[in-house]
């Protein structure tokens, strides 16, 4: 078979709608993978842009010492841009008050990414610019102004500087959360920090280095660079876990999304071609009464498919990049980041993509096709050996797993969604067996429609279980996904409530923790904690010198012995789980404490190890009784270490606190802050607002991918409801032919595809439990649970779904006149 | 090796075997056991000859016809067409075989659908690799009365036409032996004998070893000869 002939089948196979549907559900495949990955990309790249400026940069190097020139060097020599700040805490004086500050001194160059958003007065509008404070000049906190007493323009004291007031700074991209960065902010020139005098030995100073460019470059200079254990590498999953954790689950979200989008459209896929060579055999055994040999029907009928793959592909790449354009249209209000443009991933996926289905799901039906007997021209009833399941299904299973892996890049989900197939596969073909077989006692007593219905479904059991496994899995991926978007966003949104606390406070005396409390319960909501918090340091564990505790390395060394927060409280927090050991009892009179999982691995501490404190002068010993996983992200204050209450009773702490205020009621912070003037508040609104922000657009990207897959899945219904559609045909025909009414025919056809619905629906469910709980469980780290709204939510939907689908699918059947009807079998 | 040496277009005796069976068995195996659908059949037919297989339904002669084709393997016994022994060949070389050598006419037509009058006469040759103008096929289809229905699909032809297309078919690759299958089968009898007549016309034409297989008592008095089939034997 040459060329031109084969594409002049091809061509007339489409036209004739005999290809239509393989050509369809190849150009959804590739579509839909094209568009979920174009938006994907652009809204994962947008996401990484808008992440990137939680850092003012792509990537940081922080340090306690300063950076060295070198770094900058071999950053340059690299393409890459670079900036550097300083930040530090000091107290500052203006007028007769002063005030701890944080203060972050920058170079020209920052931020590298986001933008420095300034107002012209104390609490005004704020704008974006482009520039850094000049030399000489200082921008502050807009609460600083009344808590010192000062406008733009006065001199403020920052150690033996004496610096104008430039500006009112509004936001920085990287406030951040670590204890650097805490307390009002002034922002002021590198240039000027020589003068302040306040970089001295023993100072605590973070010095960072802002890194932007491109991502190879920037993985080349991490690896170029000797960063352990002096330089800490920050990108923006390490800097902020809230944001990191909410990245890395949506990501896994829409890329499993994506992949069920890819196999509903191999299914259909697979159906669809099948179809077309039953449709065929004829043919190619006319094809090999007129000479063609096996070899060539093979060679003609995979050109064909190569051909309409090919058609498939270009349609797809260009229908999925419209498709891609038009959602982002349609979201633009919803998507206050600006998408980088495309790259060429999502276009080659989409053609790969199409390729991968074509030839694994297409291609066993195809090639089955030189099998067909010529002896089947003239005599139709033997029938054509069936394709081998094995080489169906393996080729299918091949594909599959090659297109899961490249896509999702992760063998774990990979592996789950595999191992849940089968499962679901082989208990589904047994349920359905079963509810059919039952349906057999259920139809001798029927009437009709009803019973021609349950005849129709018991004469092709074995077409009729495949059918339901068919839209089982269909109806149970889109279950799958609506239930792990919903345990995902609800997730998301319970861990940044909307009225969280959004404000710390601390440094409270034991005798105004009353005071501050019913201060805040006038303007603003109260927290729910109020911890005792004093500062102390590890000297010493088992009765060893903790400086030799972990001495091979500088970093854990510096770090063990470094001054921390702790705290003692008689019952757990509820944030907290214990992992190994017990919490003590509430009237507990030894000391013990409780060590942070991740700080205890690291410092290689085990229950029973007896740790030494210097607390002011003081030494504390205590003994390591449990130990606890916290939620980081959770934005609640969370100590490493915690001590029994008897433990530190006698000695003195301060107390601190949270409250969740408005902001439009930002000066209450001032009235705090006067009444109180030696506590310390810590803000932590705007990064609250920053997390939610990409929460609301991941939610977005996540209810889009549902529309797709479901579209997907629509076409598989179509697919299986056509691949019996012959069948259907040549039964209802018969009926009309032998007196059946129209009436009658919907009324069978109605009852056949609710039932199939209803079968199907159920089947969905069980298999949707099993898979979520797996993939909660295993995937995304949340804890199982069963759904008993789906139980009512599968089959009704299972049964309207197939329902309409199938009866728009079958009008033809039911609008052709008998004659027509039979005239066609042939 | 068979091949295009083998053929002789010109000149030839009458008595020249081009088809021929030696102890040709069919054997299918059922629920009930070994079912024997040919049992040791024995038949030669001469070149030019035109030959009808009669039997009653399920007396084997499809069957039969379909062996001699080489459309199907005998599982049992020698079956050679012009020199080729198709009872040695495989798959791939007994395709080979018919497009060289072998012209079919169905009952059901057997036209390809999703093609025009026009491209299922030229489909043989086309299969076969070699270039057939249009122009002849428009003129097969002109011996057939079709002249003005070359770009029609079959769909929009009746039987009787469709079977003009497939007798026009049949003849486009110059065959050697023209198998036919009930060929008039589907038709109305005034249609069917003009099919016939057709069909008898180009085979003397073209100089074709006609073997059919029919219930048509007219058809088959019209050959030169006439084998019937009886539980799977040749029974006269």
């Amino acid at each position: 078979m040459n060329l031109a002939l084969v594409s002049r089948m091809a061509w007339r196979d489409v036209r004739s709608g005999e290809m239509g549907l393989l050509l369809v559900a190849l150009l959804v495949a590739v579509g839909t993978v094209t568009s979920i990955s174009l938006f994907v990309d652009r809204l994962q790249g947008a996401l990484v842009q808008e992440s990137a400026s939680f850092l003012a940069a792509d990537r940081q190097i922080s340090s306690s010492q300063e950076i060295p020139q070198t770094f900058f060097e071999k950053a340059q020599e690299q393409g890459l841009q670079t900036a550097q700040a300083l930040v530090f805490q000091s107290m500052i004086y203006g007028g007769e008050n002063n005030q701890l500050v944080s203060v972050k001194a920058v170079d020209g160059g920052y931020p590298l990414r986001g933008e420095l958003i300034v107002a012209d007065q104390p609490f005004g509008e704020g704008y974006p610019v482009t520039g850094v404070p000049e030399p000489g000049e200082i921008w502050l906190d807009s609460r600083l102004f009344p808590a010192l007493g000062v406008s733009l323009g006065d001199l403020v004291e920052v150690g033996m500087a004496e610096l104008r007031i430039g500006g009112v700074l509004v936001a920085e991209p990287d406030r951040g959360g670590s204890m650097f960065d805490l307390g009002p902010r002034l922002l002021m020139n590198l240039q000027n920090v020589p003068e302040t005098e306040v970089v001295q030995p023993g100072s605590r100073l973070s010095y960072r280095m802002l890194l932007a460019g491109p991502e190879d470059e920037l993985q080349l200079l991490k690896d170029d660079l000797p960063l352990e254990p002096n330089y800490r590498w920050v990108d923006i999953r390490k800097s902020n876990s809230s944001i990191g954790n909410a990245l890395d689950r949506a990501e896994s979200f829409l890329l499993l999304g994506g992949l069920l989008g890819v196999l509903l459209a191999g299914v259909a896929v697979g159906l669809s071609a099948h179809r077309y060579a039953q449709r065929h055999f004829d043919h190619v055994g006319v094809l090999k009464t007129l000479g063609a040999t096996p070899a060539q029907i093979l060679r003609g009928f995979m050109g064909l498919l190569l051909l309409v793959g090919a058609a498939a592909i270009g349609l797809g790449l260009a229908g999925g990049g419209l498709l891609h354009l038009a959602i982002v249209e349609l979201l633009a209000q919803f998507l206050p980041v600006s998408l980088p443009a495309p790259g060429l991933r999502p276009f080659t996926l989409g053609a790969f993509t199409g390729l991968i289905c074509a030839l694994a799901f297409a291609m066993p039906a195809f090639v089955h096709l030189k099998n067909v007997e010529p002896m089947r021209v003239i005599r139709r009833d033997l029938g054509v050996t069936p394709l081998s399941r094995w080489a169906s299904y393996g080729a299918a299973a091949a594909g599959s797993l090659a297109l899961l892996v490249w896509y999702t890049k992760s063998f774990m989900l990979t592996f789950w969604a595999l191992i849940g197939a089968v499962v679901v596969i082989t208990v589904f073909g047994f349920v359905a067996y079963a509810l059919l077989r039952g349906g057999r006692v259920a139809g001798m007593q029927a009437k009709s429609g009803w019973r021609l219905a349950l005849s129709a479904l018991q004469r092709r059991r074995q077409e009729s279980t495949a059918q339901i496994l068919i839209f089982g899995l269909a109806i149970m991926l889109l279950l799958v996904l609506v239930l792990i978007r919903t345990a995902l966003i609800e997730e998301w949104r319970a861990q940044i409530p909307d009225n969280a606390a959004n404000h710390f406070v601390m440094n409270i005396g034991p005798e105004e923790v009353d005071g501050v409390g019913a201060l805040i319960e006038q303007s603003a909501t109260q927290g729910e904690f109020l911890y005792p918090v004093i500062r102390g340091r590890i000297v010493g564990v088992n009765g060893l010198d903790a400086k030799s505790w972990r001495a091979q390395n500088p970093y854990l060394e510096r770090r063990l012995s470094s001054e921390r927060n702790l705290t003692w409280m008689a019952t757990q927090p509820s944030n907290n789980v214990v992992t190994e050991g017990q919490w003590w009892d509430a009237d507990s009179t030894v000391a013990e404490i409780s060590l942070e999982q991740e700080y205890a691995d690291e410092m290689g501490f085990s229950l029973g190890d007896k740790l030494d404190f210097d607390i002011g002068g003081q030494q504390v010993s205590a003994v390591v009784s449990s130990m606890r996983s916290l939620e980081w992200e959770s934005l609640s204050p969370n100590f490493f270490v915690i001590f029994s209450p008897q433990a530190l009773a006698d000695f003195p702490a301060t107390y601190m606190t949270s409250f969740y205020l408005e902001r439009q009621n930002k000066t209450f912070l001032n009235k705090l802050l006067s009444a109180y003037p030696t506590i310390t508040v810590i803000e932590i609104d705007a990064v609250i607002e920053q997390v939610q922000t990409i929460v609301d657009q991941v939610t977005q990207a996540v209810e889009l991918v549902l529309v797709l897959v479901l579209f997907s899945g629509c076409l598989v219904l179509i697919a299986s409801i056509q691949s019996s559609r012959d069948a259907r045909m040549s039964e209802l025909a018969l009926v009309r032919a032998l007196g059946g009414t129209r009436r009658l025919i919907a009324g069978s056809l109605t009852g056949e595809f609710l039932i199939l619905g209803i079968f199907a629906g159920l089947v969905a469910v069980l298999g949707a439990e099993l898979t979520v709980a797996a993939l909660q469980t295993q995937v995304f780290e949340l804890s199982a649970q069963i759904h008993p709204w789906i139980w009512l939510l599968g089959p009704l939907s299972g049964a309207l779904i197939i329902t309409v689908v199938g009866l728009i699918g079958s009008r033809s059947l039911l609008d052709s006149p008998p004659m027509h009807v039979l005239r066609g079998l042939n | 090796m068979w091949g295009e040496s083998l053929r002789n277009d010109g000149e030839e005796p009458m008595s020249r075997i081009v088809v021929s069976a030696a102890g040709v068995t069919k054997v299918v195996p059922t629920a009930a056991g070994q079912l024997v659908i040919l049992d040791g059949i024995d038949l030669e037919i001469n070149a030019g000859e035109s030959v009808a297989i009669v039997g009653a339904s399920g007396s084997g002669k499809t069957t039969l016809l379909g062996i001699l084709a080489g459309l199907d393997a005998a599982t049992d016994g020698r079956v050679s067409l012009v020199d080729a022994n198709l009872s040695e060949l495989d798959e791939e070389a007994r395709a080979l075989v018919r497009g060289q050598y072998m012209g079919f006419v169905f009952q059901s037509f057997q036209l390809l659908g999703s093609l025009t009058a026009l491209e299922n006469v030229m489909l043989p040759v086309e299969l076969r690799g070699d270039r057939m103008a249009a122009d002849q096929a428009r003129q097969l289809l002109t011996k057939v009365g079709l002249q003005d229905r070359v770009d029609h699909y079959p769909r929009q032809l009746s039987g009787g036409e469709q079977q003009r297309v497939a007798i026009a078919r049949a003849f486009a690759s110059n065959p050697e032996v023209l198998f036919a299958d009930e060929p008039t089968g589907n038709l109305d009898t005034q249609t069917g004998e003009v099919i016939c007549e057709l069909l008898f016309e180009l085979n003397q034409e073209f100089g074709t070893t006609l073997i059919l297989v029919t219930h048509d008592h007219g058809l088959a008095q019209r050959c030169d000869r006439t084998i019937a089939i009886a539980g799977g034997k040749v029974v006269s």
